[in-house]
């Protein structure tokens, strides 16, 4: 079923969305906190032509969510340019199974933009290749620094528990200190599509 | 004397895999019983659902795909069990 003006008023606004959230809210609304939009960013979304309607699909259990869907959230809040209405994944499979990732998962944040005759722009999923890249090599670096942690491909499961919760305490470190780029790169992406509507 | 089995699931928790990590310890509980003398449940992230029986790797959703067959786990277990 494609999207049409009936389908998208049926979506949560963003802030239905995080009211009716069972986990995860704060460390949601703190990573809200921690967006840092740049004036040309701003600027660009600010300068579109017409408000973008966008279909978010999210569930308040996913990293990636928790992750991204905030970075849209100030970008809709400060540009005011933005409508976002955020579709519960496994409540909407018959709009999951129009964007699945590589034609076969279900990988969420999904945002899709639409313009104000709900024509597609671009749909954008998950998170930047380019974050999951340096990510993968910022974690084979730790691997390589902490020989205790074994091998990067072997289950966690063979690890003493005590080394294993410093191993995620590593993990979490590495995330912590890649989110910056991480959020650039989401508002870089999302950017480019947005911008579309100009065109 | 009565050797020690034990399963490990590892489960991606910022997945949401508790559901089906709960389903293949309940359906390993009911069927093994006191046979096993743990089941250790582990979260963890990356995607991961990893089965282990007695320290052998039974099925990794990395290497194998998608979650595993509860039956292919019982019989790993049973394998461990009659050895």
């Amino acid at each position: 079923m494609s999207i049409d003006r009936s389908r998208f008023d049926k979506g949560m606004t963003y802030d239905a969305y995080k009211a009716q959230m069972t986990r995860n809210r704060e460390r949601f609304e703190e990573n809200e906190k921690r967006v840092d939009l740049g004036r040309e960013d701003l600027d660009a979304f600010r300068a579109l032509p017409r408000p973008v309607k966008v279909v978010v699909l999210a569930e308040d259990w996913c990293g990636d969510v928790i992750a991204n869907v905030p970075v849209l959230g100030r970008l809709a809040k400060e540009s005011g340019k933005l409508d976002l209405r955020v579709f519960l994944r496994d409540q909407n499979d018959d709009i999951m199974q129009r964007y699945l990732n590589k034609g076969q998962f279900k990988s969420i944040p999904v945002f899709v933009f639409f313009d104000e005759d709900f024509r597609e722009l671009g749909h954008w999923i998950e998170r930047p290749a380019s974050v999951t890249e340096i990510r993968a090599k910022r974690r084979n670096q730790i691997f390589a620094a902490h020989p205790e942690f074994g091998s990067p491909d072997a289950p966690v499961d063979v690890l003493p528990e005590e080394v294993r919760v410093r191993l995620q305490g590593e993990l979490a470190k590495m995330r912590d200190e890649t989110t910056k780029f991480a959020n650039a790169e989401v508002i870089r992406e999302l950017r480019e599509i947005a911008t579309r509507v100009a065109a | 004397m009565t050797a020690a089995h034990k399963v490990k699931i590892t489960y991606c928790a910022e997945c949401g895999y508790e559901p089906q990590t709960l389903d293949l310890a309940k359906k390993l509980m009911l069927e093994f019983g006191a046979q096993l003398s743990s089941i250790e449940l582990i979260p963890w992230e990356g995607g991961t659902f990893d089965v282990s029986v007695d320290g052998d790797l039974v099925h990794s959703m990395t290497r194998d795909g998608g979650f595993p067959r509860h039956d292919r786990i019982a019989d790993a277990v049973r394998v461990r069990l009659s050895a």
